[in-house]
């Protein structure tokens, strides 16, 4: 049952089954984005608690001026962002951007093939992972980024471009299994 | 070393972006949490049951038919037998206090006796919830029949699931009692749908 504005109301209301049935229908792409930003899945399920909590508690400021999704995605989006930099895992990306920081370790690719990108992004650092997935998965514009992660399209772009350049890396072994391309390319690309 | 070029990049980022993944908690966690911080509000989740005291009666009801039938299961076990005379006088009263209830289940001389018991509880229980029902003083609904057909369909679908649990344990005592417990909730929401608007019952 999709959610309404008879449920949000019941939900600012404090009812359970209001607040759960909008859950359900937003937590596989709210949970997604704090997921990937966080590259390990149990930090990202405590911050996604967080995210939820700060949801619930802002509801009564939802005034319905863009989509409830869109609304409670920047709310995932800042409050993950928060929490990283809580634990200083962007401060290296704030305070040295021109600096290499899209690896995370040393360059082990030799030894290390990412089956999936999400391993793959994992291998990032927390920094240069936030500007791809904002950058090339959530359709944020470099300038979007900047202002929140506190740096400059400049340095939002040179992140993406290192990160992306990882990424083809760590994938690279995919090549030989055929990846389909060309079919409706999908390339966001906003700048 | 291979690299995937930019284009194969892109295709699997579209299917990332597409694929489909659980949430990273189950909601009672969320709920929890929420719970802890006052953002849910058990009289707001819970006002369709407390504005009306005769689901309140009906659920005490059912949730004491359920703790007889466990004791049946458990009749076997010493304790002191009081007389049946005295269970029944307690049962026949129409006690309604759980401690009175609760001093009974001990006091049955037999498992027949028990059950002529139960039987009478939820005749009992179908006349009070009828009772009640027509004489609640909580807010009423203009569609209340659309309510009681919503009800009917759900208890028919419980009463289903119960032959079917039946089928599986026939001679099961807990099934039994369960299944009688929605039959006789089923039987009291008929007579309320079926009731004409205005018509209190006269006693009880």
């Amino acid at each position: 049952m999709p959610f309404d504005q008879l449920d949000l109301k019941r939900a600012i209301a404090g009812d359970e089954r209001a607040m759960q049935r909008l859950w359900s229908q937003h937590a596989p792409h709210i949970d997604a984005v704090v997921r990937r930003l966080c590259g390990d899945p149990e930090l990202a399920a405590d911050v996604s608690q967080e995210v939820w909590m700060q949801i619930f508690r802002a509801l009564p400021s939802y005034r319905g001026d863009s989509q409830f999704g869109t609304w409670a995605h920047r709310i995932a989006v800042n409050r993950t962002l928060n929490a990283l930099r809580k634990i200083r895992r962007l401060a290296k990306l704030e305070t040295d951007i021109e600096d290499d920081s899209a690896l995370t370790e040393q360059d082990t690719d030799r030894t290390f093939l990412a089956e999936s990108i999400e391993q793959a992004m994992a291998r990032l650092s927390p920094g240069a992972r936030a500007v791809f997935v904002l950058h090339d998965v959530e359709g944020y514009t470099h300038g979007e980024i900047g202002e929140e992660l506190g740096i400059t399209p400049g340095g939002s772009k040179s992140q993406l471009f290192k990160a992306r350049a990882r990424l083809r890396k760590l994938l690279g072994h995919l090549v030989d299994e055929s990846i389909p391309v060309g079919k409706g390319k999908a390339h966001v690309a906003p700048v | 070393m291979s690299h995937l070029s930019e284009d194969q990049l892109d295709q699997i980022i579209a299917d990332e972006r597409a694929r489909q993944q659980a949430p990273l908690n189950e909601w009672r966690t969320i709920a929890a949490r929420a719970r802890e911080e006052g953002l849910i509000r058990e009289s707001q989740s819970r006002s369709w049951v407390s504005g009306r005291p005769w689901i309140q009666a009906a659920a005490a009801m059912l949730l004491l038919v359920g703790g007889i039938a466990i004791g049946r299961t458990t009749i076997a076990i010493p304790g002191s037998v009081q007389s049946s005379n005295q269970a029944q006088q307690i049962a026949g009263s129409g006690g309604t206090s759980g401690a009175t209830t609760a001093s009974s289940i001990a006091g049955f001389a037999s498992v027949d006796d028990a059950s002529a018991t139960l039987e009478r509880a939820l005749r009992d229980y179908e006349r009070a919830s009828a009772f009640l029902a027509a004489n609640s003083s909580g807010p009423t609904t203009v569609d209340s029949s659309g309510i009681y057909r919503t009800r009917l369909a759900a208890l028919d679908k419980v009463n289903n699931a119960m032959e079917s649990a039946l089928r599986t344990a026939p001679h099961d005592p807990v099934i039994n009692q369960y299944y009688l417990a929605t039959m006789g909730a089923r039987v009291a929401t008929q007579q309320m749908a079926a009731r004409p608007v205005g018509l209190a019952l006269r006693g009880f």
